[in-house]
Order: structure tokens, then C-alpha cells, then sequence
């Protein structure tokens, strides 16, 4: 029975690196390939040695797809394809690949900026990783090779964040990477056609979550943010390059023109410029508001949010900065940080996950005296917020999708244990189709049933109902017919339209059988004893005795021959068609049987 | 531990083990672990446990948990073993019974947790940990433990199955070596019981039905085989080889791959390649009995041994090479044989078939020809690789996949149609092909090959990656075609192939897509570095399109393109204006423009690659005297510190402070400090004087500031490389115990700016924050001041602080406990959302 196996290295029960191989229709697949920014050393990126045990990957694996830019999601790429060796093809969409590099690149420079760090991709490395990726539009199918298909799908989320589908001959995967059902301030909402694939496998970040309204995260945002900046103190808001930093920035310079506020709003990093070229490049990849915007006025030229240089953090008076990185571990926003981090006007918002060990994390879970480097004590007196903008979908937006999608299979992957255990219920409840979540490590097997559409010629069609009842879609219906399989189709003919068809002559099958019979007589006074019998036996049937002295009941043919060695034994040889195959096993076994004295 | 942990420690122990606490994060579960393995790999001592009771205390309220969480009771697991690694240790856990309770039969083994993966995880690494000592190879023995790890071997958790095969493996090894009480004999050994009860695992599972406990006993063997050279492991294999050898033949067994691979594990090994033990015998059968596919790892990895009989060798190349033998043959006419080999060792039948199958011939050759780039690669090969036909082989290969070639044999007509288009093909041959440039012998084909190689590099139909491994072939053999040229003075060839080669270049420069046009680019670099020297390939270039097109792309969209358009422009100059005679045809390659332009980008451009480029260009330019003349080469330098010195991207700042590094030692080099000198300077004066004279000139150039400022950084690896140029200024400058004393500088004119400094400079290093201002009385282009500031700033102390790593606060182990017991009480969707 075919099966698809999928074994996550990595979001198998957990958010950490989204790394899942897929093996349908002996194609091996790779979705994501990510990072886990909570370590230093190579746990932060999947063990690839799992993959194959004997041969190389690149032999082994036909391509590798990444859904979107997060890190945990393509991170580990440029290792896998330039230091640990797989040199296949890589997939992902024309977004995804312009800004892909600029996160890996951000990141490249924070790490190596930190003592001690091998075993890390250089820029060079980045870039000829970025070379070999294909890149593909949406709803697009492109032939990976001969057999093996993929389709990108939008998936909201982040700017070229897409679904794909895996599909080899009638058997098919979706994967979802993250996605996000509701449309955000510049994305639209993920959606995919009922495409009833053999399997989706969804993320389940939010799996048991039902998020309060966006509109409710963002008034609270906006009014913290305007607080601070009335009362003269400054906001530091901590980001990655891209993504986030976008969203906060539409929101921020929306507000600032309605409550036509006076206060700098700067953007850190020489990254923006590049990063608004990309949201404006890809526009189509935007929502609609913005898409029709466009023309009069580019949401992402910022009329209030300036570059920021660093003489800036010394100013006097209230301002926002958004500098990088996000989790407040080196660099710029470390810098701004301990300049302002000790005044109570002042106020932090981590608008993301912050790993253990940084500024970032400490700061969030409450930790207010920080020991910086050469024992100095920092004394945070600022005011500190965490404010969740994850565009992921809730429990609802999930169901939502499989909805949507209509697959055979279910399997949850970047969530945790317990939160995927309680939407597994609900999701073989209400769907009642299997749904699994295997821990990293784990293979999951799926038996698929593979439904081939066949189409009925109508002439095939209409003999069939003259013979029997009409057709109900209820019962099932024996036909007989001959199975052509062209051009990429099957169709149900009848025998006669298929040999005319395809140009065919048909074959005659005789079957053929020797009966020795002990009779001394000449051999067509033989012929004419069977002849007899037969006549007698077979009534209903016509028996002929031809002029060449052989004998025919209907298709069935019989001759006599005596034996070249007793002269005294006959040997009949007796054949018939195909057709005939019941009356000519009778006949023989009547004719094993010998002839009846009488008939002398 | 220290005193800060210990006190830390007790608290963490209560959060972790309260399962009213939401799951601590993964990452600090596994951190906390290193640090416990840190804390007893080297102490055996008993004094962890004994000191610190809330580790026992710990594991004791996880045990009572009715229902612990599978990671706390994976993490109590592995902590556990971590702890009983020594017997002293064991030995106090034991004495609490808590070992029993975790890793005996009624523990986490017979409840329902043992269904999840981490838990099993957990518990064999936990095992693992442990595995260090008699007692506790005993303890698992002795309580039905072994069994579990059979059992585990064929875990569905990949993780956990693997795990268990490493641990017997260990055991294995363990018990052998540390059990054994009598002396090695290959007769009559005697096997410690640990080691026997695991041998006749391996021995049953041999011979069981079961495929999957038949490759479970390989993996094992090969594991064993490739981690443990004693001379023990040929009696273990003595009382299977027979099993094993077996398996060759036996078409039902599905382990050929394993197989292989654990015949070359045992190759690898001193014990069985020196040994009469029939390894040979058994490598040649399996050389003849499996799969074209199965057998390449193998025949490549004979290949790489140093001791291997030399008819074994010839027989893996043989099998090696016949993929390749095939391809000569389908593309050859009938009557004309033009194979590789003399003769096969298998069926040839049985590759013309996976050659001939759609579904076997990319992958097959695939791999053979990424093994024989891997045989390229080795600097001694043992056997004659017949380079010419293996060329020609290649070209073959890469005709059928552009549809150059589709011979008349039925063969080749299939195998040309299976290959059309293939890009996996395509790379792999390619790859080759760059490989075997550096092999003499093939020469005779050079100019058919670079027939096929234009024909790649022409066609609209090749990738970018191919592309890209295209370029990367021909530089190759261009360099070789030249060494070719040099001997038999046949320039003419060179020329044209020279030719054709910037005609086909100059269209790829102007190629829409971004790769196509950086890979043109760092073609056409490598090509500058390799063949500079070279008077048919500068004029070749410098009359073609190519120099202009390469500037032009100075100011691409795309920074990747820039980037690499600065380099090749920067080596060009290496041969228009920089070069010792200005080329004819190379005069309208103006100096100043470029430099203007690139000064530009250094300056003006909004992305980093391109800055970075720069500023690496201009190092290498002024490390090859390039710059002029002393007085124009200080201007450069000043004006390039100028554009970097605020630059947002560190690694331009770091590039900038390369360049100035260079500086600094040829403008002493120039002026002749004692070091540098051939003549001893005897007097003071005269030293003094020079000293002078670089410094003016180092003032001049507005070096200190930069330096001084760099020192407090925001970006680590800035501030270091100042410190280190500074460092190098002073034992320059001074002499060694001529520096000055802080407390005299307090007198000097410049005095106080200088404590100003010194002041700014240690609180700055720290809070990495040089005051925007200015210098508050520092000149820095004051020879005096900065005379005064490298003498009496403490560089020593600078150097220390920077040097220590900077995240050394987030991996402290303090930070890692206090964080844990700050996460206890915080709102848990912070730990969910990700990124």
C-alpha cells in the first residue's frame, strides 16, 4: 500500500526550528530547514546526520522548500547546503529569497560579533546559498522533476510567507509553514483551494489559543507608546530587521499623522531602506488596503520615521527608536538600552521571543538589576512591556484551513505537546480524519489510498444501463469493459472501441486438447462414431460434420488422426475458442469419457 | 561551584520540580545539564550531591509526582546519570535507592510516560552518562536493563534508536576493557558477562528473519568496528563473518548497503586490514555481488585506504569506473569500441539497465561522479585514474544532458534522451571536470572540451547554478590550457578559446538575472588572479567589452552584484593602472574615476557588501603598493578612515581598521624604526626623530582618532582589532620599559586631556560609548598628546576586557539560574510565541 512518511527533525512538539522530511512516492522532500536561537553551539541547528545513514544528501533528498524567512524556518540553510554538503535544488517564493539573505546576513553579523564562535556560515556562504534557490510565484506549479510537483500557496504571516503543496502522481502533502488566517495591517489572510490533500501538515503555535482582537494589541501598544513619549521619556523598541519592524512601523506613522504628534520616531538600523524597497517591490504580496493605496501614497515611505544615528540617543526630550537586534544581546539596541534603560520615563517594548541568557529575556521575566560585562550593575528602572504581534493562526483560524482544504490526514507540527494534544481531539472529532503530532525524531506512516479517476466512454455507458438498472450513485455497479491508460488518463471503453481505438486487430485464442480413444476402425469411420454421439448428446447444439472430415460444434473444432505408433488408437484433436471455453471442457471430458458401443 | 550557585541552586531545584510551574524552556533544561557535565567530568568526588542535597531532594519529589511532565522526568533522567558518572556518586544515589526508581524495571519503564519519546530519550542517555564504572555496568546488567536497550535499539523515535545503539556499543567496549581479567588471547577469550549477553544479542539478531533486527546488529557492528581497534573485535567477528558472508549472496537479506558500509569500517581498521582474516576476500566478493549503486561507497572508500592489497584497488576503481565505460560505449559506433576498461568485474548488464532506466541513471550517475570527484581530491591515489578516457567520458556525459550529442546505439539513443535537461547531472559532471584540470594527462582533448564548455556557458538553457559550476570548470582549464600554451607555445588556440570565452562573458554581465551576473563577476576576478600575469590574457580581456561592462555594474541593483563588481574592478586595476607598464589598449582606464567611483560606494552606498568590498579592495590595493607615492597614499588613508569611521556596519569599521593596520607597518617599515631597520640605530636621537616622523604622519591621517574612538565600539571585534593596533604602536614606539608612568602625565601640557581619556576610555570600553562631542581637550592629531596617550593609557587592561568574551555574562551559570527562577510566575504566553 503506498504510504508518506514524515519525520520531523525539528517542530515536532516544539517551536524551536521548523525542520520536517517528507517521503512520499519514494521522493524525499525537506520543509524548512531553521534555526534555534537559543543556543551557541550546534544544537541551534538540526541534526542532519539523521537524514540518510548511508549515501550522500544531495542523492538523497529531491529539494528542499522553505516557507518563509524567520529563521526558525530557513536559518540553517546555508549550513546544510555549504558546510554540511547538500547541493539539490531549493525552493521558495520571490519574496521569501529577496529577504531571506538579509535576515541570514543580520544574524551572521550578531553571531560573529560574539567571541568564540565557529562553526558559523560566512556572508560569502549566504549568498551562494541564495544562488542555488529557485524561486517561485504563487499558485504556480513548478516540476521539481518529472514526478515530483510543488505549489505555493499565501499564507499571510510575514511578507512571502506561502503554503506548499507536494504532490507526486495523485498522492499529495500541504504544508502550511506558519500562516495566519486573519488579515493583518499590511498582509492579507492565508487561503488555499480544497485541494483534499493525502495530508496537511499544519503549524499549531496558537493551537489552543482563540487571540483576543488585533485592533485590542495595537490600542495598547499606540496608547503605552504615546504615554511615554507625552511625559517626555523615550521608547526603545527592540527588532529584527524585517517583519515586525514593518508592521510597527505602519502603525506608528498611521498614528502620528492622526494625532498629528511632534515626536522623532527613528529607525536604527541602515537595514530599513533595503527592507521598505522589498515591501514595496513586492506589493502584490500585500493586502488589498495597501495594494490600493499604492498609487496615491506608499504606506512604506515613512513621512515620520527617520534613520537614526547615534549621537541621536543622547538628545534630550521624547522619542521612539526601533534598533536592532531584537533581543537585546549586542549591537545598537543594547547600546540605547543601557544609555536609557536607567530612567523611569523610559520605557523598552520587546515585541518578540527573547532566548534564555539575553538582556531581552531577563528583562521580561521581571529581572531588574543586571550584571553587564566587568561586573557592572545595570539598575533598569525603565518601564518594560512584552506585546505579541505573532501573525499565527488560533485555534480557530486552523480549523478554518482544514475546512478549507478538505486533507485525508492531519499532522501538527511548531506547537507544544500539550496544546497539539487538545486540537488533535478536536480536529478528529469535528473531521473525523486521523491527526497526528510526532516528537522530533518520530516517523509518522500514512497509508494512502490513492483514488484514480477513471472516465466511462458513453458508449460503454449506455449498453451498460440497457442491460441492467440505471446507474445510482449509491451502489456500486460491476461493468466490464477494456482500460486505456493515454496520455496521462484513464478511460473505460468497450472492447470493440478500444481495438478500434488504438488500431488493433484482435487476437484468436483456440485452447487445444488430444483425446486418445481406442477404437480400431478406419479414422473416418472414427469421425463419423463421434460425429454420431455427439449429435446424440448435444442436441440443442449444431453439430456439423464437414467435408474435410472434420467435425465443428459451434467454435469447436475436432479432427481424428491415428496414432503413428498403435494403429489401433486414435488420437482427436479437439480446439475452441475462447468463447467457448465451457462447452469445449465439456466436450472433452464427454470425449475422454470414449464412445458409447451403441453408436457402432 | 560557586558560592552564588549553590545558593541559587536550591531554589531552581523547588521551581522545577513544582508542577503547578509552567515547563522551563528546553534550551535552559539542556544548558543546565552542560553545566552539571562541566561540574563532573573532571571531579569524581562525592562533594557535589553531599553539598548540594536539593539535587537528591530534587529528584526525590519528581519520583513522587503522580504525573511528572515528560521533559522535567527526561531532564531528571539525564541529570541522574550525569551524577552517578562516578562511583562515589553512584554509590550515594544508589544508597537512596533513587537509581533503582528511575532506571529499574518499576520506574518511568512500566508507566505510561514511557510512551513519549523524550522520556526513553532521556532515560538511555541517562544510562549512558552513567556508564563509566563497574557498578553500574552491573546495576543495568544485573536488573533486566540490557534488555530494555535491545528493545529501545528499534525505537520509532530515530533519536532514541540510535542513542541505544551508541550506548552498546559503549558497554560493549566498557565491559571488555575494563572487565577482562586475563590476558588477550585470540583462542581461547574469555568475554566479561555484559559483553557476552550483548554478543549473543548481536549473533541471534544475525540470524533472525527480522530485516530490521538484522541491520540493527550491522549499524552496531560498524559502529563498534570503526570506534574500537583492539585486537578482541577479530574474535567477535570470527564467530560471525560466516553469518555475515552469507548475506552477500542471499538475495532475501535487504542489508547490502549496510553491509558495505561496514566492510569498509572494518578496512578502516588496523585489526582486520593487516589480518589474514579474510576481509579482502569477503571486500572482493562484495565488490562483485552488489548493486552498481550499493558498491560505489565502498570501491571509493577502498580506494582511500593507504593499506589495501593493490588488486583489491584496481578491482574498486574497475567498479567505479563502469558507469563512466557505459557512457563510452552507448556514445560510440557499433564497430568502433571505445570503452574505458579492459575488462569488468560485475555484469555489465546490470548498469547498461540502471543507465537505461528513467528512474536510475541520474541518481547512479550522480553518484558516480560525485565519488570520483571525491577520488580527484585525494593527493595520493594509489591506482592510474586513465584521465583521457574519464575527460572524455565527462564531455560525453555533459553532450547527452545539452542535447549536443544523441548517437545512433540504442543505449546511447536512451540514456541521451533520459539526460537531456538534467541539472543534477550537469553539476555533478562539472564538478568533476574543475577536479580533473589539475590531473596531467588529458591534454589532448583541451580543445574539444572548451568547445563544450562555450557551449554551456553560451546556452540560454543552462541554469544559473549550472551555470555558476560552468565558470568555475573553465577557469580551471583555462589556467591549464595556459600552462599548456607556455610548453608547446601553441598560443593561437589560446587566443581564440580566450576570445570566445569574454564574447560569451560580455553577454552574461548583461544577463537579467542577478546570479548570472555575479557569478560573470567573480568569474572574471578569478580569472585576474590566476592569469595576471599573463600578456595574450590582458590584452584578450582589455580589448574586449568586458572592463567596461564590469564597471557598469558598479551601480547594479542588486548589493551582491555591486559587491562583486567592486572586487573584479579592483583587480582589474592590477592590470590597467596599477600595472608596472600601462597597457596600450588598457589608456583609457582612468585612475582617479575609478577610485572616485569606489570611494562613492564606500561612502554612499546603503548596503554593507558593496562598502565591505571596498574597503578590502583598497587594503589589498595599498598591501600591493598600489597607492603611491608616501604623501599620496596618507591622503587615501585619511580620506578612507573618514568614510568608514561612522560607517553602520562593523565589519566595514573592522575593514577599515585593517587598512589602517597596513598602514601603520609599512609607514614605519618606510621610515626605518630600530625594528624594521637593517642598521642597528645606536643613537636616540635619530630613533626619535623617525618615531617622529611616522607619527606626524599617523596624526596627519587622523589615525588616533579613529583608533581611540573604535576602542568603544558598540560591535566587540572593533574594539579589539583597535586595541591590538594600538598595542603594536606602543612597541613601536616604545620600546620595551620605556613607557610612561600615569602619574607623570598629570604635569604635561596635554596631561589632562590624556586622564580625560584614560578616564572615558575604561568606562567607555565598558559602557561602549565614546562621547559624540569631541575629545575635551584631546588632540588627536597632536604627535605630543598622542605620544603621551600610548604611553600612559592602560592598554594592558583595555586589551583584557575586551578580549573576554562578551556574552561571557549570558553563559555564566549564575545567569542561567537566575533566569530560570525569574521565568517562575511569568506569564506563559511569552515561552509560546515565537519569533
Amino acid at each position: 500500500m503506498p504510504e508518506i512518511k514524515v519525520t520531523p527533525l525539528g517542530a515536532g512538539q516544539d517551536v524551536g526550528r521548523s525542520c520536517i522530511l517528507v517521503s512520499i512516492a519514494g521522493k524525499n522532500v525537506m520543509l524548512d530547514c531553521g534555526m534555534h536561537m537559543g543556543y551557541n553551539d550546534d544544537r541551534r541547528f538540526p541534526d542532519f546526520s539523521y537524514i540518510t545513514q548511508n549515501g550522500r544528501l544531495t542523492d538523497f533528498l529531491d529539494c528542499v522548500i522553505i516557507s518563509h524567512f524567520h529563521l526558525d524556518h530557513c536559518g540553517a540553510l546555508p549550513y546544510f547546503s555549504e558546510m554540511v554538503g547538500y547541493d539539490g535544488p531549493i525552493y521558495m517564493t520571490h519574496p521569501t529569497k529577496a529577504i531571506c539573505p538579509i535576515l541570514l546576513e543580520d544574524y551572521r553579523k550578531i553571531t560573529v560579533d560574539k567571541k568564540g564562535e565557529t562553526n558559523f556560515f560566512t556572508s560569502q556562504m549566504i549568498k551562494d546559498c541564495m544562488k542555488k534557490v529557485v524561486a517561485v510565484h504563487l499558485h504556480q506549479t513548478v516540476q521539481v522533476d518529472e514526478e515530483l510537483e510543488i505549489k505555493a500557496y499565501y499564507a499571510g504571516h510575514v511578507l512571502g510567507a506561502a503554503m506548499f503543496q507536494i504532490k507526486v502522481g495523485c498522492e499529495s502533502v500541504v504544508y502550511t509553514g506558519d500562516y495566519n488566517m486573519t488579515p493583518d495591517r499590511h498582509l492579507g489572510a492565508a487561503w488555499i483551494d480544497k485541494c483534499r490533500p493525502d495530508l496537511l501538515i499544519s503549524e499549531s503555535t496558537y493551537a489552543t489559543t482563540i487571540r483576543d482582537s488585533k485592533r485590542c494589541r495595537e490600542r495598547d501598544f499606540l496608547k503605552k507608546v504615546h504615554e511615554t513619549v507625552e511625559r517626555g521619556g523615550k521608547v526603545l523598541i527592540p527588532v529584527f530587521a524585517l517583519g515586525r519592524a514593518q508592521e510597527l512601523c505602519i502603525l506608528l506613522e498611521t498614528f502620528w499623522e492622526r494625532m498629528n504628534l511632534k515626536a522623532p520616531i527613528y529607525f536604527s538600523t541602515g537595514l530599513t531602506e533595503k527592507a521598505n524597497h522589498y515591501y514595496k517591490l513586492f506589493i502584490t504580496w500585500t493586502n488589498q488596503k495597501i495594494r490600493k493605496t499604492f498609487v496615491q501614497r506608499n504606506m512604506f515611505e515613512f513621512k515620520h520615521i527617520k534613520a537614526f544615528d547615534r549621537a541621536f540617543a543622547d538628545n534630550p526630550g521624547p522619542m521612539v527608536v526601533f534598533a536592532t537586534p531584537g533581543m537585546l544581546h549586542a549591537g545598537q539596541s543594547l547600546q540605547i538600552f543601557r544609555k536609557w534603560a536607567g530612567n523611569e520615563k523610559n520605557m523598552v517594548i520587546m515585541p518578540g521571543y527573547c532566548v534564555q541568557g539575553t538582556v531581552g529575556h531577563k528583562i521580561l521575566s521581571g529581572q531588574r538589576k543586571l550584571e553587564m560585562e566587568g561586573r557592572q550593575i545595570l539598575e533598569v528602572k525603565m518601564q518594560v512591556e512584552y506585546m505579541s504581534f505573532s501573525a499565527h493562526a488560533d485555534a480557530k483560524g486552523i480549523m478554518q484551513l482544514i475546512r478549507q482544504a478538505e486533507p485525508r490526514n492531519v499532522l501538527l507540527v511548531h506547537g507544544e505537546a500539550k496544546k497539539m494534544e487538545f486540537l488533535k481531539q478536536k480536529i478528529e472529532q469535528e473531521f473525523h480524519v486521523n491527526c497526528y503530532m510526532p516528537a522530533n525524531g518520530e516517523t509518522t506512516t500514512i497509508f494512502t489510498n490513492p483514488s484514480i479517476p477513471v472516465d466511462i466512454s458513453l458508449g460503454l455507458l449506455k449498453r451498460e444501463t440497457a442491460i441492467g438498472l440505471l446507474p445510482d450513485a449509491k451502489k456500486p455497479k460491476l461493468m466490464h469493459g477494456t482500460l486505456i491508460m493515454k496520455d496521462n488518463s484513464f478511460r473505460l471503453v468497450s472492447p470493440e472501441q478500444a481495438l478500434k481505438e488504438l488500431g488493433l486487430a484482435e487476437h484468436q485464442l483456440r485452447f487445444t486438447c488430444r483425446v486418445h480413444i481406442q477404437d480400431p476402425r478406419k479414422e473416418h469411420e472414427t469421425v463419423l462414431r463421434v460425429y454420431n454421439h455427439l449429435k446424440g448428446v448435444l442436441k440443442d447444439y449444431s453439430v456439423q460434420h464437414l467435408p474435410d472430415g472434420s467435425i465443428t460444434v459451434e467454435s469447436i473444432l475436432i479432427q481424428a488422426t491415428a496414432h503413428s505408433e498403435d494403429q489401433g488408437t486414435k488420437v482427436l484433436l479437439v480446439s475452441w475458442t475462447y468463447q467457448d471455453e465451457e462447452l469445449g471442457s465439456y466436450l472433452t471430458s464427454l470425449l475422454k469419457k470414449g464412445l458409447p458401443q451403441s453408436t457402432a | 561551584m560557586t558560592r552564588e550557585c549553590a545558593l541559587l541552586l536550591p531554589g531552581v531545584c523547588a521551581a522545577l520540580a513544582d508542577p503547578r510551574q509552567p515547563g522551563s524552556d528546553d534550551t535552559c533544561l539542556e544548558k543546565l545539564l552542560d553545566w552539571f557535565r562541566s561540574m563532573t567530568e573532571f571531579d569524581p568526588s562525592v562533594s557535589l550531591v553531599q553539598d548540594n542535597p536539593c539535587l537528591t531532594e530534587f529528584i526525590t519529589s519528581i519520583l513522587a509526582l503522580p504525573e511528572p511532565s515528560p521533559s522535567i522526568l527526561s531532564f531528571t533522567l539525564r541529570l541522574a546519570g550525569i551524577l552517578a558518572s562516578s562511583e562515589n556518586r553512584f554509590q550515594h544515589l544508589q544508597q537512596e535507592k533513587l537509581l533503582v526508581r528511575l532506571f529499574g524495571v518499576d520506574g518511568p519503564l512500566s508507566s505510561t510516560v514511557w510512551e513519549d519519546a523524550s522520556v526513553r530519550s532521556g532515560w538511555v542517555e541517562g544510562v549512558h552518562s552513567m556508564m563509566h564504572h563497574q557498578p553500574a555496568l552491573h546495576f543495568l546488567c544485573n536488573g533486566g536493563g540490557i534488555d530494555v536497550i535491545f528493545a529501545l535499539q528499534g525505537d520509532p523515535s530515530l533519536f532514541v534508536a540510535s542513542s541505544a545503539s551508541r550506548l552498546l556499543v559503549h558497554m560493549l567496549i566498557f565491559s571488555v576493557e575494563s572487565e577482562t581479567t586475563k590476558p588477550f588471547s585470540a583462542k581461547d577469550f574469555d568475554w566479561p558477562v555484559c559483553a557476552r549477553m550483548i554478543i549473543k544479542h548481536i549473533e541471534d539478531s544475525l540470524q533472525s528473519s527480522s530485516a530490521s533486527h538484522v541491520e540493527q546488529s550491522l549499524k552496531l557492528l560498524t559502529s563498534l568496528f570503526s570506534s574500537c581497534h583492539s585486537r578482541w573485535t577479530e574474535v567477535l567477528w570470527l564467530g560471525i563473518a560466516k553469518q555475515i558472508e552469507s548475506f552477500l549472496t542471499d538475495e532475501t537479506v535487504q542489508a547490502q548497503r549496510m553491509l558495505a558500509n561496514l566492510l569498509l569500517n572494518m578496512a578502516w581498521s588496523p585489526v582486520f586490514c593487516d589480518s589474514e582474516g579474510g576481509l579482502w576476500a569477503l571486500v572482493t566478493s562484495a565488490l562483485e555481488h552488489l548493486t552498481p549503486v550499493q558498491v560505489g561507497p565502498l570501491a571509493v572508500g577502498i580506494l582511500r585506504l593507504y593499506k589495501c592489497p593493490q588488486d583489491v584497488r584496481i578491482q574498486a576503481l574497475t567498479v567505479l569506473l563502469q558507469p563512466m565505460d557505459c557512457i563510452l560505449r552507448a556514445a560510440s559506433q557499433p564497430l568502433e569500441y571505445a570503452g574505458l576498461l579492459d575488462e569488468s568485474v560485475s555484469d555489465p548488464a546490470a548498469v547498461e539497465s540502471l543507465l537505461s532506466s528513467k528512474s536510475s541513471c541520474a541518481s547512479l550517475l550522480c553518484q558516480t561522479l560525485a565519488h570520483l570527484e571525491e577520488l580527484l581530491s585525494l593527493v595520493y591515489l594509489r591506482v592510474d585514474l586513465p584521465y583521457t578516457s574519464l575527460l572524455r567520458s565527462l564531455m560525453t556525459i555533459l553532450q547527452f544532458c545539452n542535447g549536443f550529442l544523441s548517437p545512433a546505439s540504442p543505449l546511447g539513443s536512451t540514456i541521451s534522451r533520459i539526460l537531456i535537461n538534467c541539472f543534477r547531472v550537469q553539476s555533478s559532471a562539472l564538478d568533476v571536470l574543475a577536479a580533473l584540470s589539475e590531473r596531467k594527462g588529458c591534454d589532448t582533448l583541451i580543445g574539444s572540451l572548451f568547445d563544450v564548455l562555450l557551449a554551456y556557458l553560451e546556452s540560454p538553457n543552462t541554469t544559473p547554478t549550472v551555470l555558476k559550476k560552468t565558470f568555475q570548470a573553465t577557469s580551471k582549464w583555462l589556467v591549464r590550457l595556459h600552462e599548456l600554451s607556455c610548453s608547446t607555445s601553441q598560443w593561437q588556440q589560446t587566443e581564440k578559446i580566450l576570445a570566445d570565452v569574454f564574447l560569451v562573458l560580455q553577454k552574461r554581465l548583461c544577463s537579467p538575472c542577478w546570479e548570472v551576473r555575479d557569478s560573470s563577476l567573480e568569474f572574471l576576478t578569478v580569472l585576474i588572479k590566476c592569469l595576471r600575469d599573463q600578456d595574450e590574457f590582458r590584452q584578450s580581456l582589455l580589448s574586449s567589452e568586458v572592463p567596461r561592462l564590469t564597471e557598469n555594474l558598479l551601480e547594479d541593483p542588486e548589493s551582491y552584484v555591486r559587491a562583486s563588481a567592486v572586487t573584479a574592478v579592483g583587480h582589474l586595476a592590477f592590470i590597467t593602472f596599477f600595472a608596472p607598464e600601462l597597457p596600450v589598449i588598457g589608456n583609457q582606464y582612468n585612475k582617479e574615476n575609478t577610485i572616485a567611483k569606489l570611494q562613492e560606494i564606500l561612502s554612499k552606498d546603503p548596503e554593507g557588501f558593496p562598502r565591505r568590498a571596498v574597503i578590502s579592495m583598497f587594503t589589498k590595493w595599498l598591501r600591493q603598493g598600489c597607492t603611491g607615492r608616501m604623501e599620496d597614499t596618507e591622503r587615501f588613508v585619511s580620506r578612507v578612515i573618514q568614510a568608514v569611521e561612522h560607517d553602520l556596519d562593523w565589519e566595514v569599521r573592522l575593514g577599515g581598521l585593517e587598512l589602517v593596520e597596513v598602514f601603520c607597518s609599512q609607514t614605519i617599515c618606510q621610515l626605518g624604526l630600530p625594528r624594521c631597520s637593517s642598521v642597528p640605530v645606536s643613537s636616540a636621537v635619530t630613533s626619535s626623530i623617525h618615531q617622529n616622523r611616522s607619527l606626524q604622519v599617523f596624526c596627519r591621517a587622523k589615525l588616533f582618532s579613529f583608533l581611540f574612538r573604535s576602542l568603544c565600539d558598540c560591535d566587540k571585534p572593533v574594539g579589539q582589532r583597535a586595541c591590538d593596533i594600538l598595542f603594536a604602536l606602543r612597541g613601536n614606539f616604545y620600546p620595551t620599559g620605556t613607557a610612561r608612568d600615569s602619574q607623570e602625565t598629570g604635569e604635561l601640557p596635554a596631561g589632562h586631556g590624556i586622564a580625560w581619556l584614560q578616564r572615558t576610555l575604561r568606562q567607555g570600553s565598558l559602557a561602549q560609548n565614546f562621547p559624540t562631542g569631541g575629545g575635551n581637550g584631546v588632540d588627536f592629531e597632536d604627535p605630543e598628546s598622542m605620544m603621551l596617550a600610548l604611553g600612559t593609557i592602560d592598554l594592558e587592561e583595555l586589551h583584557d576586557e575586551l578580549n573576554r568574551s562578551s556574552d561571557h555574562v549570558e553563559k555564566s551559570p549564575q545567569s542561567l539560574l537566575q533566569d530560570i527562577l525569574a521565568t517562575v510566575g511569568t506569564i506563559e504566553e511569552n515561552e509560546a510565541d515565537c519569533y
